[in-house]
């Protein structure tokens, strides 16, 4: 279930990171994606997990969404692994039409029919949480009641820039679940608080318990829709969304520690000092790709 | 004797509206008379108004599932006139507009649609007043996104900043009979008809409201695109209205979900465009995903399978 207990980051066992190296999509994801799981023996027999992957726009071409390979393969993993139900929701930006979506990336081609998988999470039934961090001017949001209520919450972004955030990684993936129906498309309240400061409260109020970073091909500048394709060909694996966020900055050749949001979210919700993470499978030497970024972010870059 | 235009469809889709559609909506309205946006989930003021618009359109066998919408949607009208886009919330938000849109002409509503317009003409966005359009002059971001804010359309919530669709359903709503629309009103839909023209994109068309971001020409969405063009139906010889229809024409055949179809499909008919022949068909798409359960996808092909002989049917006057 979605960690609604705040404990600062002193306060947290240091995190586990693991680096799996992927070529392409064609690649066998299932058994990688399985094999990187089971070094964090995670507890999610008989458990219901959702999979919150970065869904934000019509996408033939497969560059700017979560991967439905990577998707579909973390899915069959947990299964495998004894989970009750898999589910998979996201709620995108800009865009109502979330079938649409998802027909666009080919879900439905890698996973099957969707009608008992996917939630739309911005139309889900949702529940009034409190926020307790005050990070934005923010006091309260409305979210779905699915991803509150899951047993088990993974985050699973792409690798990309951000032209008003820096990065966008696990933790402003979790903007998808601000529920449409609610605050519209754009979730525009989330802006006038402050993206940054929005980051922290949302992952506050509904922490992952696990990220999946879709690295084998990322966008670099002025993502998260118009950037340009990087193939990074990487697969990163945490069980603390800042410590992951922070290793991908890392692997894009960007310095975590300057990135506002996850700068605060170092004291607050995880671990952002490479002393506190284990390191496991490649090392972030060997996969270093520098991404580019907006001239205003510039200054995140080594 | 009159042609009854329901029987104008040939009888695969009479049968998909009727047996598919019009059973899902009836099938999944809520004990308290509100529909959630899915079957068995929770009445929300939304779901709840496309079901009646869709469900207005029926026979005599919906009538009683109607007055009940009805009520529905005027318990839960907050006392400023605005609804909510959840019972539980205590704040106003765009909905407001669809829901006095979807109440007007029904019996007994004209006090609950005069105050939510009045709320809806006194929302005005963040993002463009006059100290924000001061502050605007020395930001950098105006170069980034440059669009023009003296032109004021609506926000999604209060406090925040215009966008196409919400912007379009209020100039909907405000297109009701003159003894509901309160004082004023022209003047605001002057401003929220420019500002959707201002956002409208290079080559026609229209996203969420931003036409161009870091120099890159944004790209156009179905769904947006439907609604501007509705709101904007009147000035149908307008270039960019033109614009806006072909390019909707040239993505009919490339949709890919019920949704975007049903409404490019009200959208074409209503602002003059034809239909291409190679179209998707709704039934098609349906057996996809099922619609993926959801009510205001159910309710907009019903739209689009019916006559509509009682949406939006009033030609309203014309703005200057």
């Amino acid at each position: 279930m979605c960690q609604h207990t705040l404990i600062p980051s002193f306060q947290r066992p240091p995190s586990k990171v693991v680096i799996r190296r992927v070529a392409n999509y064609e690649q066998d994801l299932s058994a990688l994606i399985h094999e990187s799981l089971a070094a964090f023996n995670l507890p999610v027999k008989g458990k219901t997990i959702l999979l919150k992957p970065n869904l934000v726009g019509l996408d033939p071409l497969g560059v700017m969404n979560t991967h439905p390979a990577v998707i579909a393969a973390t899915r069959e993993s947990f299964l495998r692994s004894g989970a009750a139900q898999v589910l998979i929701g996201d709620g995108p930006a800009l865009d109502r039409d979330t079938e649409a979506i998802v027909e666009s990336v080919r879900l439905r081609e890698y996973i099957g029919t969707l009608a008992s998988v996917f939630i739309d999470l911005n139309v889900d039934d949702v529940a009034r949480v409190t926020l307790k961090t005050h990070a934005s001017r923010l006091n309260e949001l409305y979210l779905p009641k699915t991803a509150l209520g899951v047993d088990f919450l993974v985050s699973m972004p792409k690798l990309k820039t951000h032209h008003w955030a820096g990065v966008t990684l696990s933790l402003k993936n979790m903007f998808g679940i601000v529920p449409g129906s609610c605050y519209g498309w754009p979730k525009n309240v989330l802006h006038w608080a402050g993206i940054d400061r929005a980051i922290l409260d949302i992952n506050a109020a509904c922490r992952p318990d696990f990220a999946i970073v879709d690295g084998i091909v990322g966008m670099e500048g002025n993502g998260p829709i118009q950037g340009t394709p990087k193939a990074s060909g990487v697969l990163v694996f945490g069980n603390d969304p800042v410590a992951v966020d922070a290793t991908c900055c890392r692997v894009m050749g960007l310095e975590p520690e300057r990135v506002k949001y996850l700068s605060r979210a170092g004291s607050l919700l995880g671990h952002l000092q490479v002393n506190k993470i284990q390191q496991l499978g490649e090392s972030v030497a060997s996969v270093e790709t520098n991404f580019t970024v907006l001239p205003e972010f510039e200054t995140i870059s080594h | 004797m009159e042609a009854d235009p329901e029987n104008s469809f040939p009888e695969i889709e009479t049968s998909f509206r009727q047996i598919v559609c019009l059973s899902f909506l009836l099938n999944a309205q809520n004990a308290d008379g509100g529909w959630g946006f899915h079957p068995k989930s929770e009445s929300r003021a939304e779901p709840t108004c496309w079901a009646l618009q869709a469900l207005r359109e029926t026979s005599a066998a919906s009538t009683e599932a109607v007055a009940r919408g009805v009520r529905y949607l005027r318990a839960t009208q907050l006392g400023d006139g605005s609804w909510p886009s959840t019972p539980e919330e205590r704040t106003g938000c765009w909905v407001t507009a669809l829901c006095c849109w979807t109440l007007q002409g029904t019996p007994d509503s004209a006090a609950a649609v005069m105050a939510g317009l009045g709320w809806v003409r006194d929302d005005w966005p963040q993002d463009s007043t006059p100290w924000r359009r001061f502050l605007a002059k020395f930001s950098t971001r105006s170069q980034v996104q440059p669009i023009n804010n003296s032109y004021r359309g609506w926000g999604w919530t209060p406090g925040t900043s215009s966008w196409v669709e919400p912007t379009s359903f209020a100039l909907i709503a405000l297109e009701a009979p003159s003894d509901v629309v309160p004082p004023e009103a022209k003047r605001r839909r002057e401003l929220g008809e420019a500002m959707l023209y201002d956002r409208m994109c290079s080559g026609g068309g229209w996203n969420c409201g931003n036409p161009r971001v870091y120099g890159v020409p944004g790209v156009p969405l179905v769904i947006p695109t439907v609604w501007a063009l509705i709101a904007l139906r009147h000035y149908g010889t307008k270039p960019e209205n033109i614009m806006s229809l072909d390019w909707l024409d040239s993505q009919i055949v490339n949709i890919q979900s019920a949704g975007s179809l049903a409404l490019a499909k009200i959208c074409m008919e209503m602002c003059g465009g034809r239909w291409p022949a190679d179209a998707p068909v709704l039934a098609d798409l349906y057996e996809r995903n099922g619609f993926l359960e959801s009510i205001q996808v159910a309710a907009w092909t019903y739209l689009a399978l019916s006559a509509r002989s009682r949406w939006l049917a009033r030609t309203p006057e014309k703005t200057a």
